[in-house]
């Protein structure tokens, strides 16, 4: 009876992994496809054997992807891309989620006349599709001189990513008392010093949130990036897209896959290195400030 | 120096009125405190003196000066919270210290009251912890301490006891009773229970809906109380109400299938306002076991049907009927076990009051 029971559960615990297992593999198949072709050679490649292992690693196809591949008539590789990209991305990043700190703690902790229709107004943003603000974004741009350089595409993302920022810090401000404010004032302290000495120190877990968020966003766009840059200012998932339509001679699968890994790699380290942090966050808001 | 004047305070949020109108002259070094039950608008007329709401109409006068649109860091009062509010990313020290600091008080002297405080509140071994890692007495220390460090001109307290458990809060409410006959400072305290309302103040102002029933001592509060609500709101086991017809110039209960005719102190006035029928407000402590008494026109030998006891400890509250009405008795504890029907009761009505049972305003 004893023994049945204990082999029951682990008949069960089995089953359990073994799906888990195979769901996990599924996921990761083609992350080991592109990873394991990015260190052939184009020889071993036509030969066909998708999912074996290198026969002979090598790192051409990751150094072509990076400083030498065409995309379209220019051969540098993704390298000026990817600068493109972080001074787009760091930026922007930091900027909305220093407005969206400010917007949130005005929002929940000094409210006025009108402040909740501004939060829905605001909110509001967060589901208007990017396609509709495509045309009159690109006039604004030309009205502020700033089409095709790398600052407007900072504001465009700015602009955008205010909406999330602004529910991410007002939705965790709300949870924390008010009266912190009211004994802080009495204090003697500011507006700036409220924020400054009593909310800042708070709000470490939102603050990863909503830095992961933006980064992720901002990294992986592309309806942007290809819109409103130039021929310099392109970030990288465009020059992504240049460089696996560009085949000069035989379509190069191996600098592909490399291009692809790499342009994808900064945000697959962010979650790796602080994704406990982003469900910590997460979850952090909800309960309690 | 603490010396706080209301003249006149009005607030409404929109169309509702929370305060009506309310003057109260807090002397320099005085326990206010400010009873009334929830909504009557206590918070408000104490977050209205803070600062942290503005003024309808009236004026706020504190040591002097109007402080009526002064913003609260400008008015030199501190408050406790009832939620403590520390600040739960710094410790104890700075908690303390944060008013200072955003005062500019040199760092020396920040640490030498931060010290000062600590040691006078007892949480001196406490001072590197976050609020976090402290009990809820503690904390409520901490809140005090904040308050204190900077010495200003008044505290509020604002429910400070209600979250703590109630042997701890009857602690806490003597180390605020010492802490204020040692620093002398002015101190408005909101609180709903009257307990402490009756323990803690020099005056107490029972409060409802925005208008201020009455100002006095617990005594006056307690013994000579304006009207039917205040009777009503302050004592615990409350007064007790029966609604009697007056006869000649006494009052008629019915109590154990007998009449009795009760003799109060305000006969004549119940002879001039010309009403029929009165309501008797009477205290359960006036409803005793039989005791020697000389001669006295106020005592009355009233035999009781006694449906309920509820043994305190120190005494035993008996509950029977008076004219269909429910009226507690307080016993000693020995008769309380014997108590029945038929249980013979000392009614002393020395100290019974009598209201116009529609308007509930006292008849004197």
């Amino acid at each position: 009876m004893n023994i049945n029971k204990i082999f029951h559960i682990n008949l069960g615990r089995t089953l359990i992994y073994l799906v888990l297992i195979s769901f996990a593999i599924i996921y990761l198949a083609p992350l080991y496809v592109m990873f394991s072709t990015s260190l052939k050679d184009i020889e071993e490649i036509r030969s066909g054997n998708l999912l074996a292992l290198p026969n002979d690693p090598t790192l051409y196809a990751w150094g072509k992807a990076w400083s030498s591949a065409c995309t379209g008539s220019e051969c540098n590789g993704l390298a000026p891309f990817f600068w493109n990209s972080v001074k787009i991305v760091f930026p922007a990043v930091i900027i909305s989620t220093i407005v969206g700190a400010f917007n949130g703690y005005v929002l929940s902790k000094w409210k006025f006349k009108g402040s909740e229709l501004l939060f829905g107004a605001l909110l509001f943003g967060c589901f208007i599709p990017f396609q509709v603000i495509l045309l009159p974004m690109a006039i604004l741009l030309s009205k502020l001189g700033l089409s095709n350089t790398v600052s407007g595409l900072v504001l465009v993302h700015v602009i955008y990513g205010v909406a999330f920022t602004t529910l991410f810090f007002r939705n965790y401000y709300v949870g924390i008392p008010t009266e912190l404010v009211r004994a802080a004032r009495l204090d003697g302290a500011g507006f700036i010093d409220i924020f400054r000495h009593i909310f800042l120190p708070l709000s470490t877990p939102i603050i990863v949130v909503t830095l992961i968020w933006q980064f992720t966003q901002i990294w992986n766009d592309f309806l942007f990036g290809v819109v409103y840059s130039g021929s310099g200012t392109q970030p990288i998932t465009v020059a992504l897209n240049n460089l696996v339509n560009t085949s000069i001679g035989g379509k190069e699968y191996n600098v592909d896959m490399a291009a692809a890994i790499i342009a994808a790699l900064p945000t697959l380290i962010v979650y790796v290195f602080a994704g406990k942090y982003f469900v910590r966050g997460l979850t952090a808001g909800a309960v309690k400030g | 120096m603490g010396h706080i004047q209301l003249k006149n305070v009005c607030k409404s949020f929109g169309s509702t009125e929370v305060l009506k109108d309310i003057d109260l002259d807090i002397q320099d070094g005085e326990l206010l405190i400010l009873i009334g039950p929830s909504g009557c608008g206590k918070s408000t007329l104490m977050n209205l003196i803070a600062g942290l709401e503005d003024i309808t109409s009236g004026q706020i006068v504190v040591a002097g000066s109007d402080v009526s649109d002064k913003s609260p860091k400008d008015r030199d009062i501190a408050m406790v919270f009832q939620s403590y509010a520390l600040y739960p990313t710094m410790n104890v020290a700075r908690n303390i210290s944060f008013g200072l600091e955003m005062r500019k008080v040199p760092k020396d002297e920040q640490d030498e009251t931060v010290n000062k405080v600590a040691e006078l509140l007892q949480i001196d071994h406490l001072l590197d912890r976050k609020p976090g890692q402290l009990s809820g007495g503690q904390r409520q220390r901490v809140a005090m301490g904040r308050a204190l460090a900077r010495s200003p001109k008044a505290f509020l307290f604002d429910e400070p006891l209600s979250n703590l458990d109630a042997k701890l809060r009857v602690e806490m409410r003597t180390e605020i009773k010492k802490l204020h006959q040692r620093l002398g400072t002015t101190i408005v305290y909101v609180t709903h229970d009257q307990v402490e309302a009756m323990t803690l103040a020099n005056r107490i102002a029972v409060l409802k809906d925005g208008i201020i029933q009455q100002l006095g001592t617990p005594y006056e509060i307690y013994n000579d109380p304006a009207n039917h609500f205040v009777a009503d709101f302050m004592g615990s086991p409350g007064m007790n109400f029966v609604e009697c017809i007056v006869f000649e110039d006494k009052l008629v209960i019915h109590s154990g299938s007998q009449n009795y005719q009760l003799s109060v102190p305000c006969s004549d006035a119940i002879n001039r306002s010309g009403l029929d029928s009165v309501l008797l407000g009477i205290r359960p402590e006036m409803l005793t076991d039989l005791k020697p008494h000389e001669n006295n026109p106020y005592i009355h030998e009233v035999i009781f049907d006694v449906e309920v006891i509820e043994p305190m400890g120190g005494d035993t509250i008996a509950i029977g009927k008076w004219n269909d009405t429910e009226v507690q008795a307080r016993l000693s504890p020995e008769s309380g076990e014997i108590a029945d029907k038929g249980f013979k009761l000392q009614v002393d009505t020395s100290k019974a009051i009598v209201f116009d049972p529609l308007t509930g305003q006292r008849v004197r």
